[in-house]
């Protein structure tokens, strides 16, 4: 369990720091986070239905300027490696612990925008040291200022997979024997209603003209021939 | 002094890591000195050196796919500068305010609002059918864009300098933003229906109820544009769906009791 642990951390770390500080390849997307720490743990099928699942909730909540969006990327690292871990330790399996392991991880994932805040506002100090060591006429030094930063930012990503997992850990096995047979008789409609509840909000917020009308009638044509073939 | 292919790849690098001290008062102003530094290295010595790098530590922001474009051109004008006798320093920092923002809104556009949507719902299309591959579809469509603009238009941005804004111009990239949005807009339609027409038939119900999803679906759009928060959204949304599972459960053991 320790390692399965220190292995999710380490890709919350690594996709962490894709998030913002570095590359911006989005590795950090859910939908490719999520089945990676999964299928490191062994078990790919479920990182890749939780990445469904994620992958389009806060997809609409850009990171415009100074704006910081909810931090999708631990809630798909944490609730793979507490569904993964849970299911062998609860010795469950089937999609309603990964709903349950998901539906915890959502609101407690909201603890990362403020770590993802504190981190932008610790890098602020960080100006004071560039100023001084330009000041003291060394460039080396302002330099490694700006490399300091992705500590704050690797903070941050760790801090709330902890605090994700953590919270899982102690709340979920209470949940699960009270809730197992309940879910079960409205696991699969959540899991299809998740993606689709992420897809309405980007067609609320996607700033295109006719955007409804686009989207009912690519809707209602994939719909009819799918029927129909 | 030209400034060697061999610094501008080392700039180009440094630009990956633009954002490494991202803050809330000079955004990427750390990092976007931290990049161009080995080149002013080369324009520059001591104390001059020293001067201008103070002025970069200031505040800057720009979208990350955008910045080797504005960090060629500032080359390009800080390789001017340092080569002719004269002060160009005001035009470097009118151009670089100038363009920082508009860059910024193209990209936030076309690269967070229309090309991520539009990867994810095709790589989606593969995750929903259990490929595992559908990780690797998304990075590779998503990246193929970005890759091409921090590239192509960091050379551009050295090459032209200042008439690099031409050449974004000529691209008419708010245009792409907006077909980028509705390419998405279309990809995301398809794919819900895809999701919900594989659960009927899963569940062996008639196909024709999928069509009633389109209800649901434009009133959550309709929510969340008057700001409803998202989470908010999920929760009522599993609520209610547990509760009307839970509510079908009893029904369907009174029928057949």
């Amino acid at each position: 369990m320790i390692v399965s642990l220190l292995l999710g951390a380490l890709v919350s770390l690594v996709c962490g720091l894709d998030r913002v500080a570095i590359l911006q390849i989005m590795i950090s997307r859910p939908i490719v986070a999520a089945p990676l720490v999964a299928l490191i743990l062994g078990e790919p099928q479920i990182g890749l239905q939780i990445g469904v699942m994620v992958e389009l909730l806060w997809l609409a909540r850009l990171p415009v300027g100074a704006a910081v969006p909810p931090d999708d990327t631990q809630v798909a690292i944490a609730s793979s490696v507490l569904a993964i871990i849970l299911g062998r330790t609860l010795n469950a399996s089937g999609i309603e612990l990964l709903l349950l392991c998901l539906l915890v991880a959502i609101p407690l994932g909201k603890v990362g925008q403020y770590f993802d805040r504190y981190a932008r506002q610790y890098n602020v100090r960080l100006i004071k040291q560039v100023d001084l060591a330009l000041d003291r006429g060394s460039l080396l030094q302002a330099e490694l200022q700006h490399l300091r930063g992705l500590t704050s930012f690797s903070l941050a990503a760790i801090g709330t997979y902890a605090i994700v997992l953590v919270g899982g850990l102690l709340i979920i096995p209470f949940l699960w024997p009270l809730l197992q047979q309940p879910l079960s008789y409205s696991s699969a409609w959540v899991q299809l209603a998740l993606p689709l509840v992420g897809i309405a909000v980007i067609l609320g917020t996607i700033n295109v003209s006719r955007a409804i009308t686009l989207f009912c009638a690519s809707f209602c044509m994939s719909f009819l021939l799918m029927w129909l073939v | 002094m030209a400034i060697s292919r061999r610094t501008r790849l080392h700039i180009w690098l440094r630009l990956l890591l633009l954002q490494a001290s991202w803050n809330f008062e000079r955004l990427q102003g750390i990092g976007f000195f931290y990049s161009l530094l080995p080149g002013l290295r080369k324009l520059y010595k001591k104390e001059k050196l020293l001067d201008v790098s103070r002025k970069y530590v200031g505040y800057f922001n720009t979208h990350v796919y955008l910045a080797p474009m504005v960090a060629g051109a500032v080359l390009k004008l800080e390789e001017e500068q340092a080569a002719v006798v004269g002060d160009q320093t005001l035009e470097i920092d009118n151009f670089k305010e100038m363009v920082a923002a508009p860059y910024a809104a193209i990209g936030d556009a076309l690269f967070w609002g229309g090309l991520r949507p539009l990867a994810a719902g095709v790589a989606l299309f593969f995750a929903v059918k259990g490929i595992l591959w559908a990780p690797l579809i998304f990075i590779l469509i998503y990246n193929i864009v970005p890759t091409w603009f921090r590239t192509v238009f960091f050379v551009r941005g050295y090459r032209q300098g200042m008439q690099s804004v031409e050449f974004i111009q000529q691209h008419r990239l708010p245009d792409w933003a907006i077909h980028t949005k509705e390419t998405a807009v279309v990809i995301l339609g398809g794919l819900s229906a895809f999701m919900v027409f594989s659960q009927l038939t899963q569940h062996q119900l008639p196909s024709w109820l999928g069509m009633l999803t389109l209800i649901p679906m434009v009133f959550l759009g309709l929510v969340a544009r008057k700001g409803l928060s998202t989470l908010l959204l999920v929760l009522i949304t599993v609520i209610s769906i547990f509760f009307i599972g839970l509510f079908w459960a009893d029904v369907v053991s009174l029928i057949s009791f």
